[in-house]
């Protein structure tokens, strides 16, 4: 029911994100548009379609809608996740530093203005992705103890790794000089320039990461009650904790390559569903991923019309309209006793 | 019968710091068996050694016959179900929810739970009392509740071994011998062999038949209760003195903690008191001057008098008779003796009857030389006389100055006092 309510959503989400902008599209034209692109053959006769509204559509807005929803459903997902394994409601897809780390990358990258191309792609979303995925290598190497890594160990590592490679990227921010704006902008996340070659890279990795986390939720439930309860019933969580950190870092190294460090998603979108829907990850994981999507569709669209034809970088939109969404929820519910000791 | 757990030469250590020394010891199939020990004797770390939680630094634990570290973690979780000390549960699921993850090490990846599955969650839930609660959220539960749900989930392992850590800590009373009841009933139905770290002694022998006592990370007794929960193994594992006894009602046997208390050293301004017989009814007057940190001494009772096991407990000077004899000349220097040393006498509301008549004329004597003498509940006196003489003889101790106290309680004062006006 809520699932399909949850499409539904994503569907009205992407069919906006379409008709809206500084070029408005009739909405049955949109619909007449992407039917006619689909491989089905299907032809609508007498539809009157202007060929710069189709370009529009179809080259412009819908990979930059399918890559808004790529980038939501990781960034959420994988933020369920992280949530679950450290049972803790403050961890986001960032937490472990995969953040700092990408952004280090994407800030070198800019600053030393290497011109490296593999696959289509620059040198500052390749730097992203390796930042991120060596950090989180980093951090968990650290939070080793023999063969086990407490889940407590790895957020504290994650959280010191994070603030050093921080204060790295605030120092060669601070020698940026005319490339600051850039910097800046990369930094607070957007979906703009996006290109049916992104959305190609994007979203195997994507679903893969999803895939990965998500043929483990039932153990990852069990993980919420504790390790050891969890090993009790016969989860090996040393090899558990590995897969679904590896899933969810993937997630969120290949979301933040493409569109920089779009914030608040991948916090507040899980506690939406469970405030809900219960902490059952089996439903947890998809519906986030269909809620983050729909989520940072509208609030990219949000970001591009508001002061059309110029643009807002959309981590800002997603935390004006996400923190005080989640206050209220927070106020209506009252009790928010799916994460420790509310009761 | 035959070996269900086989623990050799088992040796633990954090940081170097030993925490299980050379633990070798076998727990049968269908057995019942508490771990006992002080709190740092190993309990949980020997438990969580077993449960997979600890790799012991040496040594091997066979389950089935089959060494522990080679089994898979669904195979381990099919054979042997864990119950905590506390369930940590905060989270929203629902209490059928937590009982059906005990279906998990029988599920493959992508299996979806059947028919057969939510049956043995509806049986588990059914033989542990919280149906009713099915649809409930864990995190509303009680913490009574909370264990029993756990419980379920434990029995819906359908596991051969149930291991139990401290898993009455937190309950009330009610649910404490519940819980081990439920642990004993599986054990007898379904042949659940259980192995239980407990604390409380007394409530493990209600339910578990074999004991193993640990000490210092290692085994000091292992067997029978009596041959486990003696004095001597009390002394060297808890460092507390105490007394085993057979309890007056069910006859298991129970221990009783000595309450330390450095001879002397208390008593500071606390009035030395004589307790004159014994018998249930004085024991309300023996309890409370103990509890106030008064110098006791009781007397005559007989041997068997449950005064003089009072005595003897809290090792205080006691005149003990013979049953079925009166008091011949010793006993009374004795009890006289006994009067001398104290500041004050009690008569506690005892019978009466041609047998400790007697004892008046040394509660006459302490009146004579100045001992304050209190005498509880004159009114019910009658009732309490077989002879149809004592009456008259304490009303005739009244008139020596003896003073009359209603009840029990008004000892409080009469204590108090004293030992105040001698701090003064």
């Amino acid at each position: 029911m809520l699932m399909a309510g949850l499409v539904i959503l994503l569907f009205f989400a992407a069919v906006n994100a379409m008709i809206w902008g500084s070029v408005s599209i009739e909405w049955q034209d949109a619909l007449v548009i992407l039917f006619e692109a689909l491989p089905l053959g299907i032809a609508f006769e007498g539809a009157d379609i202007k060929a710069v509204h189709e370009d529009i559509l179809l080259q412009i807005r819908l990979p930059r809608v399918l890559l808004a929803a790529a980038v939501g459903s990781s960034l959420a997902v994988a933020g369920a996740v992280f949530q679950g394994l450290f049972r803790n409601p403050m961890a986001d897809p960032y937490v472990i530093g995969i953040s700092s780390g990408a952004a280090l990358g994407a800030v070198f990258a800019m600053l030393s203005g290497f011109s490296l191309t593999i696959g289509g792609f620059g040198a500052v979303p390749l730097f992203a992705f390796g930042g991120g995925i060596a950090t989180i290598m980093l951090v968990y190497s650290m939070a080793r103890v023999g063969r086990a890594v407490p889940v407590m160990t790895l957020l504290l590592a994650g959280i010191a790794v994070s603030a050093f490679l921080s204060a790295l990227v605030s120092l060669l921010t601070y020698f940026a000089g005319e490339k600051l704006h850039m910097v800046v902008f990369w930094m607070m996340g957007g979906l703009g320039g996006a290109t049916w070659h992104q959305v190609r890279v994007m979203a195997p990795y994507a679903l893969a990461g999803f895939i990965c986390v998500s043929i483990f939720s039932r153990e990852l439930n069990a993980m919420l009650l504790g390790e050891e309860t969890a090993s009790h019933l016969g989860v090996n969580t040393e090899r558990v904790k590995k897969i679904l950190l590896a899933g969810s870092s993937l997630l969120v190294a290949a979301a933040v390559s493409t569109s920089g460090i779009i914030g608040f998603v991948g916090l507040v979108v899980p506690h939406f569903v469970r405030l809900v829907a219960g902490p059952d990850h089996r439903f947890l994981l998809p519906a986030s991923a269909l809620l983050g999507g729909a989520l940072l569709i509208a609030t990219d669209t949000l970001a591009r019309v508001v002061i059309a034809p110029s643009e807002l970088p959309v981590g800002i939109i997603t935390a004006l309209i996400g923190a005080p969404m989640f206050i209220y929820l927070l106020k209506k519910r009252k009790k928010l006793r799916y994460f420790g000791g509310g009761g | 019968m035959g070996i269900n757990i086989e623990v050799h030469g088992l040796k633990l250590s954090y940081d170097a710091q030993p925490v299980l020394e050379d633990t070798s010891f076998t727990v049968g199939r269908g057995d019942l068996v508490a771990l006992l020990g002080a709190n740092g004797a190993g309990k949980s770390s020997l438990l969580r050694c077993i449960s997979r939680i600890l790799k012991p630094t040496a040594g091997t634990i066979l389950l089935d016959r089959q060494e522990l570290n080679q089994l898979d973690s669904k195979e381990a979780a099919r054979k042997m179900a864990v119950v905590p000390q506390e369930a940590t549960a905060d989270f929203d699921f629902t209490v059928e929810d937590i009982v059906m993850m005990g279906r998990l090490p029988y599920l493959g990846r992508f299996q979806k739970e059947d028919h057969q599955d939510h049956e043995i969650v509806r049986r588990s839930m059914e033989m542990t009392g919280v149906s009713h609660l099915a649809g409930r959220s864990i995190a509303t539960l009680s913490g009574g509740e909370k264990q029993r749900v756990i419980m379920a989930r434990a029995v819906c392992q359908q596991p051969e071994v149930l291991l139990l850590d401290e898993p009455t800590a937190n309950l009330d009373i009610g649910y404490q011998s519940m819980l081990l009841e439920l642990a004993a009933r599986l054990n007898r139905e379904q042949k659940v062999t259980v192995f239980a770290a407990i604390h409380d002694i007394n409530l493990a022998v209600h339910h578990f038949n074999r004991f193993i006592l640990l000490a210092g990370g290692r085994i000091m007794a292992a067997g029978r209760p009596e041959e486990v929960i003696t004095p001597e193994n009390i002394k060297k594992s808890y460092g507390v003195s105490a007394t085993t006894y057979r309890h007056p009602l069910h006859g298991v046997l129970q221990i009783s903690v000595v309450r330390g208390r450095n001879q002397g050293e208390n008593h500071d301004g606390e009035p030395a008191v004589h307790v004159i017989g014994g018998g249930e009814e004085a024991l309300p007057v023996l309890e409370l001057l103990e509890q106030k940190g008064c110098r006791l001494s009781v007397g005559p009772v007989s041997a068997q008098d449950s005064g003089c096991r009072f005595a003897h407990f809290h090792s205080l000077p006691v005149v003990i008779v013979p049953p079925f004899t009166s008091m011949n000349g010793a006993h009374k220097e004795e009890h006289l003796k006994l009067i001398r040393d104290s500041d004050l006498v009690v008569v506690p509301p005892i019978p009466f009857g041609e047998g400790n008549l007697s004892i008046f004329n040394e509660v006459e004597t302490a009146l004579d030389e100045g001992k304050p003498v209190y005498i509880i509940d004159l009114e019910g006196a009658d009732r309490r006389d077989y002879s149809g003489k004592a009456r008259a003889l304490l009303e005739g101790l009244v008139g020596k100055g003896a003073v009359v106290l209603e009840t029990v309680d008004d000892l409080h004062a009469v204590v108090c006092g004293v030992g105040g006006a001698e701090n003064e």
